[in-house]
């Protein structure tokens, strides 16, 4: 009796001590947290990695609803200037069909081309088509999360797309989820070339909604309105991809607007670069029968 | 008296998880891919706000420990590569520490005294996560884009505030002693 009676009091003690120091504690604990994760990164690591598929089903709950609701206002607004819309579309159309003709006639030629100089072509990129579940947009951070993760064939490092041109690097995978970090993002290096004169140079975010030019040799070359390609250097990019364009370019600083507008994905392609394996250069007769196209 | 007995547990249960489910929605909606400017400026923000009004409201049922996992768990999904995890943890204690400790200025008051309180404690929790987040990752943030946040979140408070918890002028006297804080018999407004 007199044991849990001294038990009863020494619990009641700890308890009292808990709650005076508990602010301090938790406080010690966030502290602990922080410190954690910068000592140890891969456990951080796989811990977002758990949290994200762990969350993934509440996302994408939550995103189909959102995303009708985006489209819905989006439409609203698309009303308002349906005519003038067609009339830009037919323009547009009527330059674009000048173009393909251009396209159509200038791809015959590089075939033939590739075939007289025997030219073998890098591996050949498959996609992965994902739906954004979630924005992984704070002040700090410019990414998005996908439904799409390791069992749907996706790794780190690879380029992910748009329409338009390229989004991001996939950042982290877990098994049914993956996160994209945006060529926006204060992280995100690109290796790059521009288009017209086949320089290189780095392309760097800046959580800004433009990119800087760095380490380009000479930036003296570069105009405004010069496309930027990835350049296929370090890694699992394939080399052509537009990234985006040259805004303003005055002495030392050159700003880059990307093609990919981050503020209406809903869908995008992981490209599956390098898995494939080498691959003869398309539809060419010389390509090997069974040559293990990825699919 | 059964079915009576059945509705008061699930009213009691309801009343107890609420404020922990609605933190954890908005922790989750944090990353909903909505396009509405301004709107969607406002959601990385709602946690911070939702900690406020509940610490404001019934801090016995948003426990410390609960709000440390639910920042833990904001920051792991959040966090871009190199990010302080831990650092909303931190900010959503402090917010309720300092709630609880000034009760008495905002419980009982005009609405315009909690609105300036809420002012004062999310532009801290947006300042401290700002300060880390640059000092972990080492680079010369802008800090521009989280004070968007920040003019949104305040703006947008007295519309979601009042809807998230019943926050009545009440009587610190009359809750629970461990949501009283400092406040002493006969300090506040009749």
């Amino acid at each position: 009796m007199a044991i849990r009676d001294d038990f009863e009091v020494a619990a009641g003690q700890v308890r009292l001590v808990l709650q005076r120091f508990a602010l301090t504690i938790l406080v010690v604990l966030a502290f602990a947290a922080m410190l954690i994760g910068k000592a140890d990164t891969v456990l951080v690591e796989n811990a977002r990695v758990l949290a994200l598929d762990l969350a993934s089903p509440a996302l994408e709950a939550i995103a189909r609803p959102v995303a009708v609701a985006n489209r819905t206002i989006a439409d609203l607004k698309e009303f308002a200037s349906l005519r003038e819309e067609n009339a830009r579309l037919r323009e547009e159309n009527a330059r674009l069909q000048t173009w393909q003709t251009a396209a159509r006639r200038l791809e015959n030629e590089n075939t033939r081309l590739r075939d007289l100089a025997q030219f073998r072509e890098g591996p050949e990129a498959s996609f992965i088509t994902a739906r954004i579940v979630g924005d992984s947009v704070s002040a700090y951070v410019r990414g998005a999360l996908l439904n799409v993760g390791r069992q749907a064939g996706v790794a780190p490092g690879q380029a992910v797309v748009t329409g338009e041109g390229l989004a991001g690097r996939i950042a982290e995978v877990g098994e049914h989820s993956a996160r994209v970090l945006f060529v926006t993002d204060v992280n995100s290096r690109l290796p790059v070339q521009i288009e017209r004169t086949r320089e290189r140079a780095i392309l760097a975010g800046d959580n800004s909604g433009l990119m800087r030019l760095t380490l380009a040799q000479t930036l003296q070359g570069v105009q405004r309105g010069d496309r930027i390609v990835t350049s296929g250097h370090g890694g699992s990019f394939p080399v052509g991809i537009p990234v985006g364009e040259v805004v303003q370019a005055d002495g030392g600083s050159v700003k880059v607007r990307p093609f990919a507008d981050f503020s209406r994905l809903e869908f995008v392609r992981v490209v599956d670069y390098g898995v494939t394996g080498l691959v003869g250069s398309g539809a060419g007769p010389t390509v090997p029968a069974a040559s293990p196209k990825g699919r | 008296m059964r079915a009576d007995g059945v509705l008061a547990m699930l009213d009691r249960w309801g009343r107890l998880l609420t404020p922990g489910t609605v933190l954890l929605l908005f922790v989750l909606l944090t990353f909903a891919p909505l396009r509405v400017p301004y709107v969607a400026d406002l959601l990385p923000l709602l946690p911070a706000l939702a900690v406020f009004q509940f610490s404001l409201a019934t801090p016995e049922r948003l426990p410390g420990p609960l709000l440390l996992v639910m920042g833990v768990l904001l920051d792991l999904l959040l966090g871009g590569p190199g990010g302080p995890v831990g650092v909303s943890a931190l900010g959503f204690v402090l917010i309720r520490a300092a709630v609880i400790d000034n009760r008495r200025y905002l419980v009982g008051v005009p609405f315009l005294f909690q609105w300036i309180g809420f002012c004062l404690l999310i532009l801290g929790y947006v300042f401290l996560v700002w300060i880390f987040t640059a000092i972990w990752t080492w680079t010369d943030l802008d800090a521009t884009p989280a004070f968007a946040q920040y003019v949104v979140a305040v703006v947008a408070y007295p519309v979601i505030g009042p809807l998230l918890a019943r926050v009545r002028p009440r009587d610190p006297l009359n809750v629970p002693e461990a949501s009283r804080g400092t406040a002493q018999p006969g300090e506040t407004t009749p």
